[in-house]
């Protein structure tokens, strides 16, 4: 009974973990499916984002509220920056080369993060103060629900976006194809510029609630927000959103059920390893784009 | 109503537009041919803002369009239906049209109502996904969406490419009637013989240069299918 | 010279060896994420080849680079018909998979009373056997920079031959290559192997020359630096990778001119130098322009 209460327990925190990373993975699909190019500096501009947020609350006493707009808006700057370094000079050039430059602004933001706040680790306003909601044997942070429930609200929002406004349309016709979609009147760079800001926005949110939630900040937010993100986002089926989603969860309850029984070294091995084998195996679902 | 003058476009090094001027009269068919490599989809992209020219001048309705990017020219009000017949794979045949309007800020429902009666076979395949459409389909798709922009100047490059003779004759017939209609279709084409039956004036272009312009009786026609495809001798 | 200069360059001539690496790879094409794995396990071969068994050094750097080659054959085959950010990713995964590995690793034996050995997270100390024989660090570096040499001589004249010229072909164009008789997926391998057995000639070197690694030295950084290394130095020759690393470690790391900084100046360098030049300084064109103007 209790390998039960242990399994369903790993299940919602794995759910809530895979809710953080399908929401990373989604900013990320985003900008790979319209600009058909991986982004590395992604993580790192949500670790921009969170230190301006960290930096100011070491200053002044700000509000929770203030802060989630600081991180959200530093992450859309840093990602503007980005996107006009390495993927605008390169939309029509070399993919490698728009790529190498991403993770090139990747070490700049790593240093740049480490030079203004030097420690390893800094404390960060909590979420929320009080305990967590708890149900018999189980229990689930308040942090998490909300984790949960904004997933849901960002998928809601996206498809809404996408299927109901004419900038989706937009979106999804230079998806499918960028040189009908330029035919079709459709200002293809600024569409690149938009959906950049907006997942980086998603990116900005999601840092937030990782880091208000852990109550803490370290420079190790960029790399690991890059490696989830990719992860989940290749586990699910690169460039599809839907795919995004459930690579993020699955990727969560895996951590989740091979850290519990195996330690946190077998279950980051499990995920690639798991990776390694599907891409390998050319899984069906995971070719839906090409190349970059 | 469109005036091209001393256009040069290059690859890198390689000049594939030499100096090209001619010129498409309003409420008319005018038709441009020419062997492979001779310039013609150079010529397209270029007007239509997908390459940028070297030197050289294009003016639609008297103003200079040259330097705009695609979308511009597209509100300009000319759309091209480009030679590989560029369809949104995986929309449906609606939701390819409704892209076609994208630049349209007043309902377009009527248009594509216009658009069906037009190509029925559309009407019928209305929530097919494009990329299942057969390659007459897909021509027929690729011109409605263009038509769904209500362009001043339409541009063709080689609408009849790898269709059967059947499909073709239903594509010029199109292209008749749209003429009839009003519109002004600048066409680029190898098949001269159905290209000849359809336009008012043609050019021809041979090695990135304009050699020839006139009216479709001003030549004899097997003189002008066979620099069409062979160019002049040398 | 003095001993910082010695080692700046000895850095540099071993890093080299993790560009080329990953260079040889972005010549047919693709994008590795995971030749630090190589670099990693030749630093490991070594160290257990000759801490452990008692081997001399040269063995040692062979054992390391077949090694490398293994595994980079081990990694190459399931992945062979992946392409782009697949084959990236895959690479990534498999290089991570290794450091997991590295890092869950522990053999240790006893050598004069002391445990000698892979020790997991802790790190694999007392890869002495350059300082037990009193080889100066003047002589390392003349050896790191010979065997440099070496490999990349080697390269130049590979790619002035058809076998360079395939290699390329499969970087531009893997069907039309495949039309014109290249063995597209053989060569890739070999490419791979290659590539495995120069990151691990590196590593086995710098094993040697910094006595103690561990896991951390093999991250995802490592992998990155040597693309951006191979990137902006050119693809054209291989002495494109080593301006590239000699631009960072040389240039900016040594002169410590932009201390603290050295990231950033160094990123805001690749990213506006590939704007300019996206296939790096020396590129196939500055190349073959620099051959004809000399030849």
């Amino acid at each position: 009974m209790a390998l039960l209460a242990d399994f369903i327990q790993n299940t919602l925190d794995g759910l809530t973990a895979g809710a953080s990373y399908a929401l990373l993975a989604l900013g990320f699909t985003l900008i790979f499916g319209v600009l058909r190019r991986a982004n590395l500096s992604y993580g790192p501009a949500i670790l921009f984002g969170a230190y301006c947020a960290t930096w100011i609350s070491a200053s002044f006493q700000v509000g929770l509220l203030v802060l989630f707009v600081i991180t959200v808006g530093g992450t859309v700057l840093a990602g503007a920056y980005v996107e006009r370094l390495c993927f605008a000079p390169h939309r029509r050039g070399s993919a490698i080369a728009a790529m190498v430059a991403s993770f090139a602004l990747w070490m700049q933001f790593e240093e740049l993060a480490t030079l203004a706040l030097p420690r390893h680790l800094y404390g960060f306003p909590a979420l929320y103060e009080g305990g967590p909601l708890i149900f018999g044997p189980f229990f689930l942070r308040v942090e998490s629900v909300v984790m949960l429930l904004t997933g849901i609200a960002i998928c809601a929002a996206l498809w809404a976006i996408l299927y109901r406004s004419r900038f989706g349309t937009a979106v999804r016709a230079v998806i499918d194809d960028p040189a009908a979609a330029e035919l079709s009147g459709i200002n293809v760079p600024r569409v690149f510029i938009q959906v950049f800001a907006l997942a980086s926005a998603i990116g900005g949110l999601t840092g937030f609630l990782i880091v208000s939630s852990q109550e803490q900040v370290t420079p190790m937010l960029g790399m690991w927000s890059t490696l989830k993100g990719m992860l989940a986002m290749m586990l699910g089926g690169l460039g599809s959103l839907p795919g995004a989603v459930a690579g993020g969860l699955a990727l969560g309850l895996l951590e989740a059920h091979s850290q519990w029984y195996l330690g946190p070294q077998v279950r980051d091995l499990l995920a690639y390893l798991l990776l390694f084998v599907l891409l390998a195996l050319r899984a069906p679902w995971m070719s839906t784009r090409s190349a970059y | 109503m469109l005036r091209v003058q001393d256009l040069v476009t290059a690859y890198g090094k390689i000049e594939a537009l030499k100096g090209v001027s001619l010129e498409v009269a309003q409420g008319s068919i005018t038709c441009l041919l020419g062997p492979n490599g001779a310039g013609k989809t150079t010529l397209m992209m270029t007007v239509a803002g997908l390459l940028k020219p070297r030197s050289g001048s294009i003016r639609f309705l008297d103003r200079d369009i040259a330097s705009l990017p695609p979308h511009a020219i597209v509100s300009r009000g000319i759309a091209l239906v480009p030679e590989n017949r560029l369809v949104f794979p995986g929309m449906n045949v609606l939701e390819n049209l409704r892209a076609g309007a994208y630049q349209r800020s007043d309902a377009f429902d009527e248009d594509i109502d216009r658009v069906f009666t037009r190509f029925p076979r559309l009407k019928e395949r209305s929530a097919q996904l494009a990329g299942t459409l057969s390659g007459g389909e897909q021509q027929m798709l690729a011109v409605a969406r263009a038509l769904m922009s209500r362009p001043k100047l339409l541009l063709m490059d080689e609408p009849s490419l790898g269709l059967a003779p059947l499909v073709v004759e239903e594509i010029f017939r199109i292209i008749a009637e749209l003429h009839r209609e009003g519109s002004t279709i600048f066409l680029v084409e190898q098949n001269a013989h159905m290209a000849l039956r359809v336009a008012q004036h043609f050019f021809l272009i041979e090695q990135g240069r304009v050699t020839f312009s006139g009216d479709p009786g001003s030549l004899a026609e097997d003189e002008v299918i066979r620099r069409a495809y062979l160019g002049s001798a040398r | 010279m003095d001993e910082h200069a010695i080692g700046v360059l000895t850095n540099i001539a071993l890093f080299s060896f993790v560009a080329l690496s990953a260079y040889l790879l972005l010549l047919a094409g693709e994008l590795s994420f995971g030749q630090q794995a190589f670099f990693g396990v030749g630093a490991y071969a070594a160290g257990i080849a000759t801490a452990m068994l008692g081997l001399p050094l040269p063995l040692a750097v062979l054992i390391a680079m077949v090694c490398g080659a293994a595994a980079a054959v081990l990694v190459g085959l399931p992945t062979l018909r992946l392409r782009g950010l697949y084959f990236a990713m895959a690479t990534l995964a498999a290089a991570e998979m290794l450091r997991i590995l590295f890092e869950l690793f522990r053999w240790q034996v006893e050598i004069d009373g002391e445990a000698v050995g892979p020790d997991g997270t802790q790190g694999f100390r007392g890869i002495r056997w350059i300082f037990e024989r009193g080889v100066e660090p003047l002589h390392f570096l003349v050896i790191a920079w010979l065997l440099l040499g070496v490999v990349v001589v080697m390269l130049m004249l590979v790619e002035r031959s058809k076998l360079g010229a395939a290699i390329r072909a499969i970087g531009e164009d893997p069907p039309l290559a495949g039309a014109v008789g290249v063995d597209v997926g053989r060569l890739k391998l070999g490419v791979a192997a290659a590539a495995g057995a120069l990151a691990a000639l590196g590593g086995a070197l710098f094993a040697h020359h910094n006595t103690y690694i561990e896991p951390r030295n093999f991250d995802i950084m490592l992998g990155v630096h040597s693309l951006a290394y191979a990137l902006i130095g050119g693809l054209g020759t291989a002495l494109g990778p080593l301006l590239g690393v000699a631009l960072d470690i040389g240039l900016l790391e040594s002169t410590r001119i932009f201390e603290g900084y050295r990231m950033i100046v160094f990123g805001g360098l690749v990213a506006v130098l590939l704007v300019w030049r996206p296939r790096g300084l020396l590129d196939e064109r500055v190349v073959h322009w620099l051959r004809t103007r000399f030849s």
